[in-house]
């Protein structure tokens, strides 16, 4: 039998890096409305937009981050801003969902600083397969701020990609769960209309 | 570093491996390694002479600049790009250089 180090191009890809981050921005706009009233988002993807009130929130264009999403100041005192988003590489590495999920929320608003708490967790159905959703509240006791976050893993292809809501409240503010609602509604839409580049590759 | 641990399977695929290597030291780097659940070796390299080698290394800075290079399997540099890796177009790049090496 060859030895499998004998077939093997030895290819080797080296990495220097240090922190930072490097964007780039589009002009061109990237989504239609179809006939039925859903949001063709780069011929890529289609889902229904929430109602008026949420902005359209692009926070990189580039291709390792957020892809896009939508974001509303609440009534109230800062910090009361709900966002949410759908996120093509959401944080960590693992394609099985129960890891991912753990190494995600090491990272997910890990600025911030807050402990999270899970509230619910529970196998789901999303963009055509089998998903995992999980409700979590996370607490800055320093800043008395809170967040309630969901986050909904699913699948394209063999990866994992994510959708995610986050409201932020004072600690003694109260959450309107209606934000959810309509969170659940752009996530049950969510559909991809073509391959990814990963099972294209 | 997670978008190449994301695409280990693919770089199997096309047969390349990839290496981390840093400034820091290997305390540093098993902490971070850990900390972003890597799996791929990362290469503790304080001395410097890697990233002077593949130009990388801006005098009088403590650290590399960040750059993705490209070896092929004769020890030829075939991709150098700077700045965060763009991971579409290294895979892209990758596939090229296998059907390169699959022809006669």
């Amino acid at each position: 039998m060859k030895r499998k180090g004998l077939s093997i191009l030895c290819l080797v890809l080296v990495v220097a890096w240090l922190s930072g981050c490097a964007t780039t921005e589009t002009t061109k706009k990237p989504y239609k409305l179809s006939q039925q009233g859903t949001v063709i988002w780069e011929d890529e993807f289609e889902f229904l937009p929430p109602p008026p009130g949420w902005k359209l929130l692009r926070v990189e264009a580039g291709e390792n981050d957020i892809n896009f999403g939508f974001m509303r100041s609440d009534p109230g005192p800062f910090p009361s801003v709900t966002t949410f988003a759908y996120d093509e590489e959401p944080f960590g590495c693992t394609p099985g969902f129960e890891q991912r999920e753990k190494e995600f929320f090491k990272r997910f608003l890990f600025n911030a600083i807050v402990q999270f708490q899970i509230l619910e967790k529970k196998k789901v159905q999303v963009v055509g397969g089998e998903g995992l959703a999980v409700l979590v509240e996370g607490k800055d006791p320093i800043k008395k701020e809170k967040v309630r976050a969901k986050v909904v893993f699913g699948k394209r292809g063999d990866r994992v990609v994510g959708f995610y809501i986050t409201q932020w409240r004072p600690m003694d503010g109260s959450y309107d769960l209606s934000a959810f609602e309509v969170f659940d509604k752009f996530v049950a839409s969510f559909k991809f209309l073509k391959k990814s580049f990963y099972e294209t590759l | 570093m997670e978008g190449h641990q994301r695409n280990l399977y693919l770089y199997e695929r096309f047969n390349a491996r990839v290496l981390g290597v840093s400034r820091d030291d290997v305390l540093t780097l098993k902490y971070w390694a850990k900390g972003l659940d890597l799996t791929f070796p990362l290469l503790s390299n304080i001395t410097a002479f890697l990233g002077v080698s593949v130009d990388a290394q801006v005098e009088g800075r403590p650290i590399f600049s960040r750059r993705t290079i490209i070896i092929d399997k004769t020890g030829i540099i075939r991709y150098v790009r700077d700045g965060s890796p763009e991971f579409k177009d290294i895979l892209l790049f990758l596939k090229k250089l296998n059907q390169e090496g699959g022809k006669p």
